[in-house]
């Protein structure tokens, strides 16, 4: 994974001087980061609004009037109260040694006073937002696949296969639907807390109908149970894997569902499906 | 001395005579440590019509060796430090101290919610108060600030940019009060709102009816208060931004020449309103530059005052200017260096010919300076003034070929620069397009990388750095000052006449609509308590508010 590193500079509080905030900007992205800068005056609120929204990975706060022991703790409590404590924060301005302990006490992991040279805050936001970058991106992906929804079968005649999965393998059957737009039928088998889906065509442009023609009935797709769709969708984009659709689409049951193209998954047809009440 | 014969130089003679008859120098003979006697004035052995026109004698146009014949011969130049914190109650003991200290006038640092207009009780304030000078909220902390400080007698220098109407105005209402009239007081208020866009941030209503607000203080000035100062055109914290000094004086030059041309739009002539403009220059490391820029400064002001604006008056031609060390060349490592910086610097500023100088102290990379420190700072100039010799003879590096090319070569530098302004249609439009924002910051990160690269050596920092090094003690401001400030004003609003408030920040909204003069109308509501908030909200919603682009 290589992503860009997106940091915010900004401006808390009153404090017209930001020739150390400009430099710093530059800096950053002669070294190949995204930088946005705030401009002067901007309360912790429109600071925090921006982060999130621009979706950065580092926030670097600059005070030179002495507020920053009021200004950079309201910064990290509000990235807190909205859930984005990840995010690296830092400052610099002219900040007395013994406000640095606090400072850090209160989330800001790193101070830079003057004259510290900009390689130095670069190797920092590297060592620390790829690190933080990587962690969180595990404790996403963690987080937001916790099981198996179903096991999908391609078959030829959808009555013979229910007469082996219900009567042969003994499975519990839940149902019959129709998804029109794929063009498919399809039954439901409950094992455990895993479903298996039988699906046949219904017409020759049914994406089934193809997967027949080509390698005949087998395992088609396995499908994850996702918390939020859009959110998966995101984080694939962001790790770069490609889709089969730029947006969710509707499947069996009405969920919310997408596709991972094979290529980028060992030829397997992976599904992601929101949970629902289906 | 050796004998010139030459007309113009008699004439200066003469005349400079009559001036020490009136105003005495400070000695009857100045003389060097081995009796050597040190003559006023240090001239080549020709005087040619070169020499005339491009540096003539101090007090002649164009000024180059200094705008008086004496200098410093006659008076020294104004010791004057830079402060103020916390409250209106412990800035106003910090003053007392300096004046006894032999400090010669006040100059007042106030925080920044006054300097962008907010009541200290107003969220935007939150953590700024009282933290980069005093909190002013309305006509009762002034008259704290100036309580037992005869106003008659001290002048008093303030920085304050977009409200600077309504600190001025709050200035004359306590004098008022002490029984002194305005036509007595002497200071400086900053009012450069150009480089605040530029450079410092204070900013609060766009360009055009900021304009119009410092050409009311000209007009208000000129007529009721003709020893007041009314801008201080500053090429400081463009300096401090990161330009270099050929841009300094470059874009200083090029916003006056936008006021001067506004000031004119409005009416005023010229040698009404000129002759109290003023100037506020840094002095930086590099020595012999920083000397040559002072010069080159009132060289180019005196000719665009006469080629360009037919100022007639001598005092419209000439530059007078206060000077602060560069604070951004203090280093929080070895602070005690920073002393040497600042006295090297010092030292420039007084060679280039100050009127005013303020001197920062060792600690100002940590935080606001300890009373020891302010004390250092002082003590520096009055070593300079005192012990040094400097001042015995005037402009005594006038000559030297190294100077006298250095200040040419500024001159031209800053030319070009000034053609390009006019080329975009005046400093007004050039801040708006940006341009000289990025040339700033262009010099500015190119000094970074120099420093980077070790191709400028910082000492202490790049070279000569020292490991795990024990920091000084540090002054800290006690945050109970917002509180405090927070239950004056609920005090205040309690007791003062609510009635008379709306009715004067009604009529001064009425006269903001129309082109009346502002003045009368902020001293009306400054008098009977209307607070900087309460003045600065009802410009706000007439004026709108400033959006960097």
């Amino acid at each position: 994974m290589k992503k860009k590193i997106r940091v915010l500079i900004a401006k808390p509080g009153l404090d017209g001087h930001d020739r150390g905030a400009l430099i710093i900007a530059q800096g950053l992205r002669d070294e190949g980061m995204e930088v946005i800068y705030t401009g002067l005056r901007q309360t912790p609120d429109q600071i925090v609004s921006t982060a999130i929204q621009e979706d950065v990975d580092c926030i670097g706060l600059s005070i030179l009037s002495g507020a920053h022991n009021e200004l950079f703790p309201e910064v990290t409590r509000l990235l807190k109260e909205n859930g984005a404590e990840d995010i690296l924060v830092i400052g610099g301005g002219v900040i007395p040694e013994d406000d640095i302990p606090y400072l850090k006490e209160q989330g800001v992991k790193a101070v830079f006073t003057p004259g510290t040279p900009i390689a130095e805050i670069v190797k920092f936001i590297k060592e620390n937002v790829v690190n933080e970058t990587m962690d969180s991106f595990e404790k996403k992906i963690n987080k937001s696949l916790k099981k198996i929804d179903h096991i999908g079968i391609a078959v030829e005649k959808l009555d013979t296969a229910i007469n082996f999965f219900k009567n042969t393998l003994g499975l519990e059957m839940l149902g019959l639907d129709e998804v029109a737009n794929e063009g498919v039928k399809i039954a439901f088998f409950k094992i455990g807390d895993i479903k298996i889906e039988l699906l046949e065509p219904i017409d020759e442009e049914s994406p089934i109908y193809k997967y027949l023609q080509k390698k005949g009935e087998g395992i088609h797709h396995l499908a994850f149970e996702v918390e939020d769709i859009l959110y998966q969708f995101q984080l694939m984009g962001e790790l770069g894997i490609p889709l089969l659709q730029d947006t969710p689409k509707i499947g069996a049951n009405g969920k919310k569902v997408g596709f991972i193209h094979p290529k980028a998954s060992h030829k397997v047809l992976i599904e992601f499906c929101e949970r629902g009440d289906g | 001395m050796r004998e010139i014969n030459n007309n113009e130089y008699h004439q200066w003679i003469k005349e400079t005579k009559e001036i020490i008859d009136k105003f005495p120098e400070r000695k009857k003979s100045f003389k060097t440590s081995s009796k050597i006697p040190v003559e006023r004035l240090y001239l080549p052995s020709e005087i040619t019509n070169s020499y005339l026109e491009k540096l003539n004698f101090p007090g002649e146009y164009p000024f180059t060796r200094g705008i008086q014949p004496t200098m410093y011969r006659g008076r020294l130049w104004s010791m004057r430090q830079y402060a103020g914190f916390s409250s209106a109650e412990e800035s106003n003991k910090r003053y007392k101290y300096l004046l006894e200290q032999g400090q010669t006038g006040l100059s007042i640092a106030f925080d920044l919610p006054t300097q962008i207009g907010y009541d200290s009780d107003d969220p935007r304030a939150k953590g700024e108060v009282g933290k980069v000078g005093v909190a002013i909220d309305s006509l009762k902390d002034m008259e704290i600030l100036f309580d037992a400080i005869p106003l008659d007698k001290v002048s008093t220098s303030m920085t304050i940019n977009a409200p600077a109407a309504i600190l001025l105005a709050m200035y004359i209402v306590v004098a008022e009060k002490q029984g002194v009239s305005a036509d007595k007081l002497s200071g400086t208020i900053q009012n450069d709102i150009l480089k605040e866009y530029i450079a410092r941030g204070t900013y609060i209503f766009p360009p055009k009816p900021s304009m119009r607000l410092i050409t009311d203080i000209f007009k208000y000035c000129s007529k009721n208060m003709p020893k007041w100062n009314t801008i201080s055109i500053s090429g400081y914290h463009i300096r401090e931004a990161g330009s270099t000094a050929v841009q300094e004086i470059a874009f200083t030059i090029g916003n006056a020449i936008a006021y001067v041309e506004s000031a004119l739009e409005t009416g005023l002539e010229i040698d009404e309103f000129a002759p109290r403009l003023a100037f506020f220059f840094n002095s930086h490391n590099n020595f012999f530059e920083e000397i040559a820029k002072f010069r080159a400064a009132r060289r180019i002001w005196a000719k665009v005052m006469k080629e360009r604006f037919n100022a007639k008056k001598k005092k419209s031609l000439q530059l007078r200017f206060h000077t602060q060390t560069a604070g951004s060349t203090l280093t929080a490592q070895q602070p005690d260096n920073n002393i040497v910086r600042v006295t090297l610097q010092a030292l420039a500023a007084i060679l280039g010919g100050t009127q005013s100088l303020h001197t920062n102290s060792r600690d100002e990379a940590l935080a606001l300076p300890t009373e020891e420190s302010a004390r250092i700072a002082l003590r520096t100039q009055q070593i300079i003034a005192y012990e040094s010799g400097v001042t015995d003879t005037v402009d005594p590096l006038g000559g030297s070929y190294y100077i006298e090319e250095l200040t040419d070569r500024i001159e031209k530098e800053v030319e070009k620069y000034l053609q390009k302004i006019d080329e975009l249609g005046g400093a007004v439009k050039a801040i708006e397009e940006g341009y000289i924002q990025r040339e700033i910051h262009k010099a500015a990160y190119d000094y970074q990388q120099d420093i980077e690269r070790k191709q400028q050596w910082i000492i202490g920092l790049n070279a000569f750095a020292i490991e795990n090094e024990k920091m000084p003690e540090i002054h800290r401001v006690d945050p109970i000052v917002a509180q405090e400030q927070e239950q004056k004003l609920l005090e205040l609003k309690a007791t003062r006449d609510n009635y008379a408030v709306t009715s004067t920040l009604k009529a001064l909204k009425e006269a903001a609509k129309t082109d009346k003069n502002l003045m009368p109308y902020i001293i009306d509501a400054v008098k009977v308590y209307a607070t900087l908030g309460e003045i600065t909200n009802v410009l706000r919603d007439v004026f709108g508010e400033y959006q960097p682009s």
